[in-house]
């Protein structure tokens, strides 16, 4: 079984009540993006998760101190499941000889469709007809209800959100909060129709107290109950449930027979092992301390009572048997990635996802139910990295996304469009030729601005050819191809002679601009340059330099970015053995971050040694212009030589970029040197490091999700009253312009370089 | 950490969750808090079975009998649900999260705290500790293969709720709607 041909499921779909749960994946993200209420409620919910999360996690290590700390307590909890999963085996049997030793009867399903009949025929040997279940996400994977029903056993859930659901004939939408996307005029509604009374539609008080009295009678006189495991204990064979609602302790008490249903990667191998996932779980999903009740069940409850352990695997062992997969395998099922995910809020977990939603949705659905099913899903991630900041298993998401997307490629190919940009772009003299004609040829369209903007095609932009980019350009300007690029540019800026005549330099920098900064913003590499110099910098350009090979890789296309990627690795190691430099230096984070830690993971997937080790030499070298300004430079006591009559009137405001902030952790460094350095005032944001939107080319292919995450960016960037945007990375820069020059706002849009370049003698 | 601040991080962190949080010197004291609490307003109390029988809590049954109040055990699931008031004794408590540790193996004990509206809960001082570490340690004991193995073990924090319907904070769904602990000092 491969993760390309996924474990048989024999469901019989019931076509008289068609359900959304099948929706192919263009239908599912259309209905989303007019599902006005959920986009609603998921914007709502978003900052104020994050903020509460926030609180909650440093409370605890305000009282309790440093190994109490989140990124202390995720890597512990890291280690415990990479034990058990490296160990699984042993851990199997030992659980097993433990639950069973306390009386519980352990079955090991391979399939789906193995662990589905295994409890229908003990309802059918037992004669049950009613079962009750309380959360478990595996039965969702395994589509276990389907199953049940199609076989004349009806399964009620008793999570009220998955009631709630189960009752609109859809899945749950997110993994903690199923029914985040529905209102409370619409869950009166369905209870309405279910209990056949009036119910409000307003007092949610009255609709939660509607449950306690309707499922009062199935628990009381279900022959079966099923649930979930947050962990399964080996050391004492006991199964651990976290609930809010008490109804888990109701399905595991009540009916004779109670089925534990958990995938293989719910073990952990100690009782102190699972308090440290305690301490993260609840907290990492609603940003409570702890839940209700924390249930830890070994063997059945009460003399008499039968209690069976089904253990998942469908698909869990590929996983486990790919070495970057394996990780996934560490998951909580917190729902932490898909609370913190901006292209999930502004679709949900039904668009962003196929069963399991939210970035680890995307990485395990291959696996579970294979890689068709993902490939919608997987292109709405603009790879902003946040996920992997609060994943508390340190599961590498954002890349394990990336390999799923690359695998997409590969099975489906890449879009005839995508495989010309990137096969030009690998090759840097059509590259430039095309850039250089490009930049006289769009005169029509820019009419000599910067900007390609939609009043431009005037009546042209409603051609069917036309239409498409007019439309894109709609609400974010497209950037013009600068008549002089960069390179061009530099050849009389790097003639000049360093600031201070008659120095030495203090250090000879080789600058990387990029190619969007070469091609579209030289006037920010020339801030770059000004800076530096500035600061008695000797600057060396290589011009052999092209892109980094990031807009390939990102959308999977390994071909063209590794070529990009060994011209880069080539182009620095020839410019440093020519010129020497003590940094390679690039002003985009995006750059940087492909530098220093794509390459190596490329490299390492491809198995090619010898680029590996070429890769962590030129990383080791590299740095981005903010951290060395910041970290090197004014570290070292270098004054910038600012204006004496610098007017401070502009107020400045700054938008974290991805890349700057999740991948290479900068927060404080841009912020000190605007307000403390420059001395302008600073004035922050609301959500300042959630993604503009840019996301490469996602903001293509998802035009409408950008859109969304652009407009919050620039509502929020306004709502400072600030004059200047300021980023430090290209690609957001590039469409926070595009975005301010369409809407027709009024604040400067600049990179660092050009809001330190403006300020110097 | 001291006794008195113990029970004020407890007490506090009880509080956060939507609980209550009681000190009782001695018996009588937890017997007063009891009868004189609203939710024995009918004054019907519910327990497990043996329960005035049990160490270390079973004296404290005469004690609330004398100030008037109707005790019955617990039967059936269908005999306890929604009793104003059900009053069971916690194996420990934990300061850090506001926690009880409820431990049986019998149906009849467990509903007293599932399905009563409001849940009392009887905890002796010296067994509310700091941390979730040392309830991982008590785990550990309580699941021993043996003749004491105790099958069904929950940590309770604070009554049942959901935010499930537009995230709107609701206290109380199938569990109680209200938890109130007891934390008794000196000699049960």
């Amino acid at each position: 079984m491969s993760i390309d041909n996924p474990p048989q499921q024999n469901v019989i779909l019931d076509v008289d009540n068609p359900t959304s749960e099948h929706q192919p994946f263009k239908e599912q993200l259309q209905q989303a993006l007019a599902d006005e209420q959920m986009h609603a409620a998921l914007e709502r919910f978003a900052p104020s998760w994050r903020a509460s999360r926030k609180s909650v996690f440093e409370y605890e290590e305000s009282e309790y101190g440093p190994e109490y700390s989140f990124p202390h307590m995720r890597h512990q909890l890291r280690q415990a499941k990479d034990y058990a999963i490296e160990h699984q085996e042993e851990m199997v049997a030992q659980f097993k000889k433990m639950a069973e030793a306390a009386g519980a009867i352990v079955y090991e399903a391979r399939t789906a469709e193995d662990a589905n009949r295994y409890i229908y025929e003990l309802c059918q040997r037992k004669g049950i007809e009613l079962v009750v279940k309380s959360k478990t996400m595996v039965s969702e994977e395994t589509e276990l209800n389907h199953y049940l029903e199609a076989r004349g056993i009806k399964p009620v859930e008793t999570d009220l959100g998955e009631w709630v659901a189960q009752l609109a004939h859809e899945r749950p939408s997110h993994m903690v909060m199923p029914i985040i996307h529905k209102t409370r005029q619409q869950v009166g509604a369905l209870l309405s129709e279910a209990t056949g009374r009036p119910i409000s539609r307003e007092d949610v008080a009255e609709q939660v107290a509607v449950i306690r009295v309707e499922h009062r009678k199935a628990f009381l006189t279900a022959g079966m109950g099923i649930s979930g495991a947050n962990a399964l204990i080996a050391e004492s064979g006991t199964v651990m449930m976290v609930t809010n609602e008490g109804n888990g302790r109701l399905v595991t008490s009540l009916p004779p027979v109670h089925v534990v249903m958990a995938g293989y990667d719910k073990l952990v191998p100690t009782f102190a092992d699972a308090i440290t996932q305690l301490r993260l779980l609840a907290r990492s999903a609603t940003a409570q301390p702890i839940t209700s009740y924390t249930t830890f069940l070994t063997g059945p409850a009460t003399p008499g009572k039968e209690m069976h352990i089904v253990l998942v695997d469908n698909g869990r062992s590929e996983m486990r048997a790919d070495p970057r997969f394996k990780e996934a395998l560490r998951c909580i099922r917190c729902a932490a990635c898909a609370n913190i995910c901006p292209p999930y809020a502004q679709v949900g977990g039904h668009a962003f996802g196929y069963i399991y939603s939210g970035a680890i949705g995307l990485v395990v659905t291959p696996f579970h139910h294979g890689l068709d099913a993902d490939a919608g899903p997987q292109s709405l991630c603009v790879s902003c990295n946040a996920c992997e900041t609060v994943c508390p298993v340190e599961i590498p998401l954002p890349s394990l996304i990336l390999d799923v997307r690359s695998r997409v490629v590969q099975k489906k190919g890449l879009p005839w469009l995508k495989k010309v940009i990137f096969g030009t772009m690998a090759h840097p003299r059509v590259f430039g030729l095309f850039t250089r004609l490009a930049s006289i040829f769009q005169f029509p369209v820019t009419g000599g601005s910067r900007y390609v903007r939609t009043r431009a095609f005037g009546a042209l932009g409603k051609l069917p050819f036309v239409r498409p980019v007019a439309r894109l350009a709609s609400w974010r300007s497209l950037p013009a191809f600068a008549t002089r690029p960069l390179r061009d540019r530099v050849k009389t800026q790097l003639a000049l002679p360093p600031q201070k005549t008659g120095q030495t330099p203090s250090m000879t920098v080789c600058y990387f601009a990029g190619c969007m900064t070469d091609r579209l913003y030289p006037e920010m590499g020339e801030a770059v340059i000004k800076v530096l110099q500035a600061c008695n910098i000797r600057v060396t350009y290589p011009q052999q330099q092209n892109c980094c090979g990031l807009p390939a890789l990102n959308s999977g296309d390994r071909k063209d970015g590794s070529i990009m990627g060994k011209q880069t690795i080539r182009t620095l190691e020839q410019a440093l053995e020519q010129n020497g430099a003590d940094y390679i230096l690039s002003a985009s984070t995006s750059c940087v971050v492909t530098l220093v830690q794509d390459y190596m993971k490329l490299f390492e997937d491809l198995g090619e040694q010898e680029w590996l080790e070429r890769a962590k030499a030129i990383a080791a070298k590299t740095v981005d212009f903010t951290t060395f300004l910041h970290s090197v430079l004014l570290a070292n006591g270098t004054q910038l030589p600012l204006r004496e009559d610098g007017d401070k009137i502009e107020v400045i405001t700054y938008h974290d970029s991805c890349q700057s902030c999740n991948c290479l952790g900068l927060r404080k460094e841009a912020r000190h040197v605007i307000q403390d350095v420059l001395g302008l005032e600073l004035r922050e944001m609301p959500q300042s490091d959630v993604c503009c939107g840019f996301g490469g080319a996602t903001s293509i292919e998802h035009g409408d999700v950008a859109e969304r995450l652009l407009h919050n960016k620039l509502r929020n960037a306004e709502s400072t009253g600030a004059t200047v945007l300021v980023a430090d990375n290209p690609g957001c820069l590039m469409h926070l312009r595009g975005g301010v020059d369409a809407q027709r706002k009024h604040m400067r849009v600049l990179h660092l370089a050009q809001l330190v370049a403006e300020r110097l003698q | 950490m001291e006794a008195n601040a113990l029970f004020d991080r407890f007490s506090q962190r009880l509080s956060a969750a939507g609980g209550e949080a009681h000190y009782a010197a001695d018996l009588a004291e937890a017997a007063n808090i009891l009868a004189n609490h609203p939710a024995l307003a009918e004054k019907q109390l519910v327990v497990p079975p043996d329960f005035a029988h049990s160490q270390p809590w079973g004296t404290i049954v005469p004690l609330l009998r004398d100030k008037g109040i109707n005790i019955r055990e617990a039967g059936s699931p269908a005999s306890v649900a929604d009793a104003p008031a059900g009053l069971s004794g916690a194996e420990l408590a934990i300061a850090e999260t506001g926690s009880v540790m409820l431990a049986d193996n019998s149906l009849e004990a467990r509903v007293v705290s599932m399905l009563t509206l409001t849940h009392f809960v009887l905890v002796r001082a010296e067994t509310l500790y700091p941390m979730l570490d040392e309830a991982g340690q008590a785990l550990q004991r309580l699941t021993k293969p043996g003749p004491e193995q105790k099958h069904y073990i929950s940590l309770v924090t604070g009554p049942s709720r959901t935010a499930d319907i537009e995230r709107t904070l609701t206290i109380g769904v199938q569990g109680p709607k209200a938890l109130c602990v007891i934390i008794v000092a000196g000699r049960s």
